[in-house]
């Protein structure tokens, strides 16, 4: 038993340590980038012209539609074929901002469409112009509105950071795999690992709820369908 | 960090020479990929159905059973969402299967692991459903005198399916995306063969192409054949109540 | 004197702090058609859901036919709740069934009877509530009137001893009021038992044995229609059918 524990302390501890490290630095930029590019695209389908609307709408079906998987291995696999070289790190970082981008757009689409055309209308004759007004007026009130289904898309995006593994870069599913296989303690490190992710989640999910009852107007709900 | 400075024109070239051999490796890899996509297809509906076999018990239990029960299937539930898929592939192959001295093949586990993973999220689109539906349907029923084993049978869930169907879609497509995962464990599905073909031929970039195409057809096909379905169960005239 | 077909004693139902009824008691004797009246929150509607136990009273026992019902065991309230026919405000028409099996799903599914069999009762019925033309119709093609009229029949098919009415004109456009309330007469003709909660109260008096006022949780008092609305003995009863006699005018 004691035997177990040292081994836990000695080997697996700092291991996990340094794979939950790489899945932070994985998940944080990715999400950031992701929001970014979902917000822009969001506003892109609802407020831009003919052509800007079918290309960002274009932009959404292939990254919903395309497995995770597919993407991340044409960032780093299929990219060399025609020059492009990008580290394990890199192509994730790319493939979950890209992909979770085009999840985000879809919620900020839906909370454009929800915002009352009234609220456009006021701002308009009040001598807005147009990108203006998105700035201001509409996007903090649909940012509230897509708040949940954001919030959702990022704890997608914890669990999804794992696939990084499939293309060699080596977070924390990474790192248990190489310590199980070394250790043939399948079950327990993977157990624990379950148990880290479980952890983030739960995490995210209770900040996620919080930050929507801090920022929740009274009556500004959305009716719940 | 990129290892070469690209400029744009000498990608745009390399791309355009290496066309020909792109194609013909394409065509070649075609056959053999659409087999995989057969694997893929009985993955993914293998685990749906497992998913909806757990699905609709486990949101029956939470929405009528005892306290007991919904706080054990709450748990599961979070259980199942909180953690990743590639882990518990992970964890039931080489971990649970070897503990237990069980011999399945890749290919069982993979259906095992998605369609657990895909009853929790089942049974929260079924428990929405069955909350959606108003009091006095099951009211009524139990003043006829059924049972609430034969009103949950015969009134709830005939409703409640019919309204899960827009979430089934939805559920349809995750499946198929996560399907793809399933190569980490040799499963061969339409990754794990575009992957063989292209480290064989070094054709890369346009055979994850023809995958993801791949992929997106069958997305396609599957969400237009659940909506002939949705179709086919619509009530004349009904519509989901509250909305 | 024969023994009361439904005997009603002492029920009482709290929610939380409040006590929704308090110690209500009635008999009714086959063919009575009593009338609950009184102001909303009176317990009525929950007075009526207790007798069938869609809400288990805290206490209190209810006789069907000289044989008390023991709710706890569950094969017995199914088979008394056969027995009692509940038509409920909302109509409650089961959305995804047609006319015709909704009022054929209890006699199938409760009953056992054959498909065929209760097919052929399942158009009686509606016949006898004039929508036979009606009956591949879903739920939501039907008008309100129509609706609870095929409530009726659903209630009917399982020939029950006594049927229970919840305000079963409250949810209606006045229009289409009066084809259930010729169904309900109809009813009232051929001898079915029938305790009903209504603001009807020119329709209660022409049809009702009894008028039983609620107010509170209780049974304040009860008697005949020409009692309770011009010689009322207690003063709440009068105040109430004042105003409502005010507010809906004839009285029958």
């Amino acid at each position: 038993m004691t035997e177990g524990l040292l081994y836990i302390q000695t080997e697996v501890y700092p291991a996990l340590l340094k794979g939950f490290w790489v899945s932070l630095q994985l998940i944080a930029p990715s999400a950031l980038c992701g929001l970014a590019i979902g917000i822009m695209v969001g506003v892109l389908r609802i407020y831009g012209n003919r052509p800007v609307m079918a290309a960002a709408n274009t932009f959404v079906a292939i990254f919903r539609g395309i497995p995770l998987v597919v993407q991340l291995f044409i960032w780093y696999f299929g990219l060399p074929h025609i020059g492009i070289y990008l580290s394990p790190f890199l192509a994730s970082v790319l493939g979950f901002s890209l992909c979770s981008g085009a999840y985000h757009s879809e919620y900020i689409r839906g909370a454009l469409l929800s915002i009352k055309r009234g609220q456009m209308l006021a701002a308009q004759s009040l001598g807005f112009s147009k990108v203006r007004m998105i700035f201001s007026i509409i996007l903090p009130q649909a940012l509230r509105r897509a708040l949940p289904g954001c919030g959702n898309e990022i704890i997608y995006l914890i669990k999804y950071s794992s696939l990084a593994y499939m293309i060699t870069c080596i977070e924390l599913t990474g790192q248990g795999k190489i310590l199980a296989s070394n250790s043939f303690k399948y079950t327990e490190v993977f157990l624990m690992i379950g148990v880290c992710y479980l952890v983030m989640t739960s995490v995210a999910s209770i900040i996620l709820g919080r930050v929507e009852g801090r920022l929740r107007i009274p009556g500004f709900e959305q009716q719940r369908t | 960090m990129m290892r070469h400075h690209v400029p744009i024109f000498h990608t745009f070239f390399r791309a355009m020479e290496r066309m020909p051999e792109s194609l013909i490796a394409i065509m070649d890899a075609l056959p053999y990929l659409l087999q995989g996509s057969i694997v893929t297809l009985i993955v993914v509906v293998g685990a749906m159905a497992l998913g909806f076999a757990l699905g609709v018990p486990l949101a029956v239990g939470q929405v009528y059973g005892h306290p007991a029960l919904r706080r054990f299937i709450a748990v599961y539930v979070w259980f199942f969402r909180g953690i990743p898929l590639l882990v518990f592939l992970f964890l039931f192959y080489f971990g649970l299967c070897t503990a237990f001295d069980i011999n399945l093949s890749a290919f069982t586990v993979a259906i095992i692991v998605l369609g657990l993973i895909s009853s929790a999220y089942q049974s929260q689109i079924f428990r929405g459903a069955i909350l959606s539906l108003p009091e006095g349907q099951l009211k009524a029923a139990r003043a006829l005198g059924m049972s609430d084993f034969k009103a949950i049978s015969f009134i709830i869930l005939p409703q409640a399916l019919r309204l899960s169907i827009p979430g089934w879609s939805n559920e349809y497509s995750i499946l198929l995306k996560d399907s793809a995962v399933t190569y980490a464990l040799g499963v061969a599905e339409i990754m794990a063969r575009a992957h063989f073909v292209a480290t064989r031929t070094y054709q890369h970039l346009p055979l994850y192409f023809t995958a993801g195409v791949i992929f997106l057809v069958l997305t396609w096909v599957g969400t237009k054949a659940l909506r002939l379905l949705e179709e086919k169960a619509r009530i004349p005239g009904y519509s989901p109540h509250g909305l | 004197m024969t023994a009361p077909i439904l005997r009603i004693e002492n029920i009482s139902k709290r929610y939380g702090k409040k006590d929704v009824l308090k110690g209500a008691s009635l008999d009714v004797n086959e063919g009575d058609l009593k009338i609950l009246i009184g102001p909303s929150g009176a317990g009525k509607s929950t007075l009526l859901q207790c007798i069938n136990f869609l809400v288990k009273p805290d206490e209190g026992r209810i006789w069907l036919d000289e044989q008390e019902v023991h709710y706890a065991n569950k094969r017995d309230l199914y088979a008394y709740r056969q027995k009692v026919g509940m038509i409920f405000q909302d109509f409650n028409l089961f959305d995804h069934l047609t006319a015709l099996e909704n009022v054929r799903i209890g006699m199938v599914r409760v009953k056992g009877m054959g498909k065929a069999e209760a097919g052929e009762r399942a158009v009686m019925e509606l016949e006898r509530v004039g929508l036979k033309e009606h009956m591949q119709k879903y739920p939501a093609q039907l008008s309100g009137g129509q609706k609870q009229r095929v409530s009726i029949a659903r209630a009917l098919a399982m020939d029950p001893k006594v049927m229970l009415l919840d305000e079963p004109t409250s949810a209606l456009d006045p229009e289409l009021i009066g084809e259930v309330h010729a169904v309900i007469r109809d009813l009232g003709n051929n001898g079915m038992t029938m305790i009903m909660a209504t603001h009807q109260i020119g329709f209660a008096s022409s049809l009702a044995s009894e008028i039983v006022f609620m107010e509170d949780g209780r049974i304040l008092e009860r008697g005949t229609p020409d009692k309770i609305f011009n010689h009322a003995e207690n003063a709440r009863t009068r105040e109430f059918c004042s105003k409502i006699t005010e507010l809906y005018g004839e009285r029958g």
